[in-house]
């Protein structure tokens, strides 16, 4: 081991070099099929759709129990917090990133290491979001990741040597990037974190093999997108159309809507599907109107960033529901069409399916078991019908008091938060990781912020039931049934894969890397990781056996709140691994 | 190509605030120094905490500290008979997030990394004893003492554009820009039914919404009165004055500024108590605000025990 001037520590195992070096560029092509090719896995999503559904069956509700740990690998340092990436695999080579902006190189088959890159981060960084990090993107003889500091880095994906860096924004105004980044058509996709107020959310393209910007478009309503060719930045029309159709004054100039969670990619409609966070302030009383496009999905062009339709599940947010939740593009047969459809279970508590064409609302439910804030959506448009009473106060309106309490049902933290769901097309079900929880918004009647007189709301989250705050749920996107559901004490914080082999897997903070049966529920396979399971699982095919991976290392953002939840996860340690399960080829026969 | 300037002068700052900075924390357990009064002393240097690029209490001009805040730190210090070392602290989202990351926990990227005491923290019983949803105290980890100066907020305008500010009601139909995310923000986008938001322009800083003004931008800028008397110090800024007007709705009007430190160093806390109260005394506070052109007002903590003639002393009309 040594560490170089790029903070770059080489571990030169003769055997693991052997095996990178055989390797083959990853095409187009790899990552467009990535969903129908079980001996990679080169996107996140486990397919550009994001459905998180592998094809393999070797591994089935008759064997999983014989599922047996291959090996695992620790992560380093002291850095034990936060592990929510999904790894990724090409040429029997793993490569998985790590909080604090870290990615390593791996033997698939051994668990020893090729390489390990730290991102440098400045000094006195405060990113808004955790530390963690969700993922890499590959291309090429390529890797490519996201850090804290707002920038993009590809590396060589046999050497882990840096082969270009760009700066995607600003750290210092606020800044970060915690999603996996994705490669469609030879560029690089990514959106950008933000903290609370003043940054302008973004979706951005990068040349993969030149890292030069190829296109940028705002997420806010009024700003100006730009494509560059030839060294020349050339004007892309302005998102909306124009500024302050949908805002007060101003404030669109920093209405927020960050792009912090990447988005997925449908090949039948050539469209990058984007979710934007919460509109900036935070209280919604300063901002009347819809504030577009904040707590949205966007259809994207991936080849100059225009903006095909939106779909803003949350108009006017003023209990911090994000609009990033994935947006998975599906396919259902209904009266002997085929409808292209595509879902997302939002942090607002529905379950939204849209025409993937054209953005249009075909239907949404609830999948929490409760919402306060919303009576229930308008069955033509999607748009919620608002509960009276249901939208906390103006912290300007009050005087001395603690203000009127409101109680919100999800909690900001979301009926369904970062973590992926996944969708079968076996059973066409949804599994959804969710969590039944609530929160209490006042008026704090003292607030300071640097050294000044401040006016700051209040909250509490709260579990909404005594024994469990996590439910993973099968749904119907055709009905809006909950097929079956698996209740957590914990809330849950990790993504979800599905199989052909009919099984469901996913983690708990509790530590269990978990699978069931996709049909009924039933828990077929449990198996203690050492820490909490934030991380995405992954499975697929190498020398003849089928393997399944998952990073383990509790954090993000649950830990950081308080109040009663914080009762239920106190005592879960930290942790930095990522573990590696296989099914032995004489089990698969046991069927 | 300004911005970038910008950058470039921030990186080589930077560097600057390193050579200045000290980390004295545990690498190998990776947690703060517990530095007590006496280890303090002991040490020979007394780490501030101060905002960081935070005119004028707390800045740099050429890697050089500068600021109201600064100049008390080395006050302290020197009575202390100790080294000054400034901590900058970038500011979080609220107080409770900077006591936290500055004054007794560590943030999470630099646990080994408090100031001794931190200055420019808001003295406020009312917030000292808040308590959450499960009746804790929420700043049971720290103990907030030593007010030394008490601020408010003022409008500077321009005389060109408006005749006078009487009430902010002129706000309706003139531009007035703010810091974003401030007070004087929420204030102005949603008093009086949101009457004046549409003329409510955003900047980064104080420093930033004057240049505006310069440039006919905003007819007005609000923030807190040291910050716009420092401005209007400012020989480019000579054309503008400050208004007179009351800020109807505003809840908290003035506010005592003090320290804090972490609760299990009190002894530390008692010793600068009595700097402090000596320094507002004596009118040295006084004359520390006026060596900036600022103007000073005593905190309202003194002014429920000084008579009349204390209070002019320490205000400087003696």
């Amino acid at each position: 081991m040594r560490t170089n001037k790029f903070g770059i520590r080489i571990a030169a195992s003769a055997l693991a070099m052997a095996v990178s070096y055989g390797a083959h560029a990853v095409t187009d092509e790899d990552i467009i099929n990535d969903h129908k090719t079980p001996e990679d896995i080169v996107s996140y999503g486990m397919g550009t759709q994001g459905q998180r559904y592998s094809i393999l069956e070797d591994l089935n509700t008759n064997n999983v129990q014989y599922l047996q740990p291959a090996w695992a690998f620790s992560f380093g340092s002291e850095k034990m917090r936060g592990q929510e990436s999904q790894p990724l695999i090409k040429d029997g080579v793993m490569y998985v990133t790590a909080s604090y902006s870290r990615i390593y190189a791996v033997d698939a088959r051994t668990g020893e290491e090729i390489w390990q890159y730290d991102a440098r981060l400045p000094d006195g960084i405060m990113p808004c979001c955790d530390v963690v990090n969700r993922g890499a993107a590959i291309y090429g003889d390529k890797v490519i990741f996201g850090t804290l500091d707002a920038k993009l880095v590809a590396l060589n994906k046999d050497t882990g040597k840096p082969m270009w860096i760009k700066k995607v924004a600003d750290y210092q105004a606020g800044y970060a990037i915690t999603a996996a980044p994705m490669v469609i058509k030879g560029k690089v996709i990514t959106g950008v974190s933000g903290g609370e107020f003043g940054i302008v959310g973004k979706v951005e393209a990068y040349d993969a093999n030149t890292g030069d910007l190829v296109w940028t478009r705002p997420t806010v309503e009024g700003h100006m997108g730009y494509v560059y060719k030839d060294g020349k930045k050339i004007e892309n029309g302005i998102s909306g159309g124009k500024a302050g159709v949908t805002w007060p004054g101003e404030m669109w100039k920093n209405g927020g809507a960050a792009t912090w969670l990447g988005g997925t990619y449908d090949p039948d409609t050539d469209s990058l599907f984007f979710g934007t966070g919460n509109p900036a302030p935070w209280n919604s009383h300063l901002r009347p109107g819809d504030n577009l496009f904040s707590s949205s999905r966007l259809a994207i062009d991936p080849d100059d960033g225009s903006i095909k339709w939106h779909f803003q599940t949350t108009p006017n947010d003023g209990w911090d529901y994000d609009g990033v939740n994935e947006l998975i593009s599906f396919n259902y047969e209904e009266n002997g069409k085929t409808v292209k459809a595509a879902a997302t279970a939002d942090r607002n508590g529905f379950f939204y399916v849209l025409n993937r064409e054209n953005g249009d609302f075909i239907r949404g439910f609830p999948f929490v078991d409760k919402i306060t804030w919303a009576e229930g959506l308008d069955p033509k448009t999607g748009r919620p019908i608002y509960t009276e009473g249901g939208r906390p106060g103006n912290p300007a309106d009050m005087e001395g008091g603690k203000g009127e309490m409101v109680l919100a049902q999800p909690a900001f933290l979301g009926g369904k938060n970062w973590m992926p769901m996944a969708f079968s097309q076996q059973t066409g079900l949804f599994y959804v990781p969710s969590n039944e929880w609530s929160m209490d918004i006042w008026n704090e009647p003292v607030s300071y912020k640097k050294g000044a007189a401040f006016l700051g709301a209040g909250f509490t989250i709260k579990p909404a039931n005594d024994d469990y705050i996590g439910v993973l749920r099968a749904m119907d996107p055709k009905t809006g049934e909950e097929v079956w559901r698996y209740e957590n004490t914990a809330p849950l914080w990790g993504g979800v894969m599905t199989t052909a082999g009919g099984l469901v897997f996913t983690g708990t903070p509790e530590g269990h890397l978990k699978a069931f049966d996709a049909k009924t529920g039933e828990e077929l396979y449990r198996f203690n990781t050492g820490s909490g399971v934030v991380g995405t699982p992954i499975t697929w095919t190498m020398d003849g056996e089928q393997y399944v991976s998952v990073a383990s290392g509790w954090g993000g953002a649950v830990p950081l709140w308080g109040g009663e939840v914080a009762k239920v996860v106190k005592d879960f340690n930290q942790g930095g691994m990522v573990w590696t399960f296989k099914l032995p080829k004489d089990r698969v026969a046991s069927n | 190509m300004k911005s970038l300037l910008r950058i470039l002068a921030l990186l080589l700052f930077a560097q600057v605030v390193m050579a200045q900075e000290v980390n004295d924390g545990n690498e190998l357990l990776n947690r703060p120094a517990e530095r007590t009064y006496d280890i303090i002393l002991d040490s020979g240097y007394l780490k501030v905490g101060v905002y960081e690029d935070f005119p004028p209490y707390s800045y740099q001009v050429d890697g050089e500290p500068r600021g109201i805040d600064i100049e008390l730190g080395r006050r302290i210090a020197e009575e202390m008979g100790v080294e000054f070392k400034v901590h900058w602290i970038i500011p979080d989202e609220n107080l409770g997030d900077d006591l936290r990351n500055n004054v007794w926990k560590g943030h999470y990227l630099a646990k080994q990394r408090l100031a001794d005491v931190m200055l420019r923290v808001p003295y406020d019983k009312t917030y000292a004893y808040m308590q959450d949803s499960t009746g804790e105290y929420i700043n049971e980890q720290v103990v907030l003492f030593g007010p030394y100066q008490q601020e408010t907020w003022q409008i500077a305008y321009n005389p060109e554009k408006l005749d006078a500010v009487e009430t902010v009601a002129v706000f309706q139909y003139n531009r007035i820009g703010v810091e974003i995310d401030t007070l004087p923000d929420f204030y102005l986008t949603s008093a009086f039914g949101g009457r004046m938001r549409e003329q409510v322009r955003h900047y980064t800083n104080v420093a930033d919404a004057f240049e505006a003004m310069r440039k006919g931008e905003v007819s007005a800028v609000m923030g807190m009165r040291s910050e716009i008397d420092h401005e209007l110090a400012k020989s480019e800024n000579a054309m503008f004055e400050a208004a007179g007007n009351g800020f109807s709705g505003i809840g908290k009007q003035v506010w005592d500024v003090g320290m804090a430190i972490k609760h299990t160093h009190r002894q530390l806390g008692y010793a600068l108590e009595a700097i402090i109260d000596r320094l507002v005394k004596t009118g040295e506070m006084n004359e520390l605000m006026a060596s900036q052109k600022l103007r000073y007002s005593v905190p309202g903590y003194y002014r429920e025990f000084l008579d009349e003639q204390s209070i002019a002393r320490a205000e400087g009309d003696l």
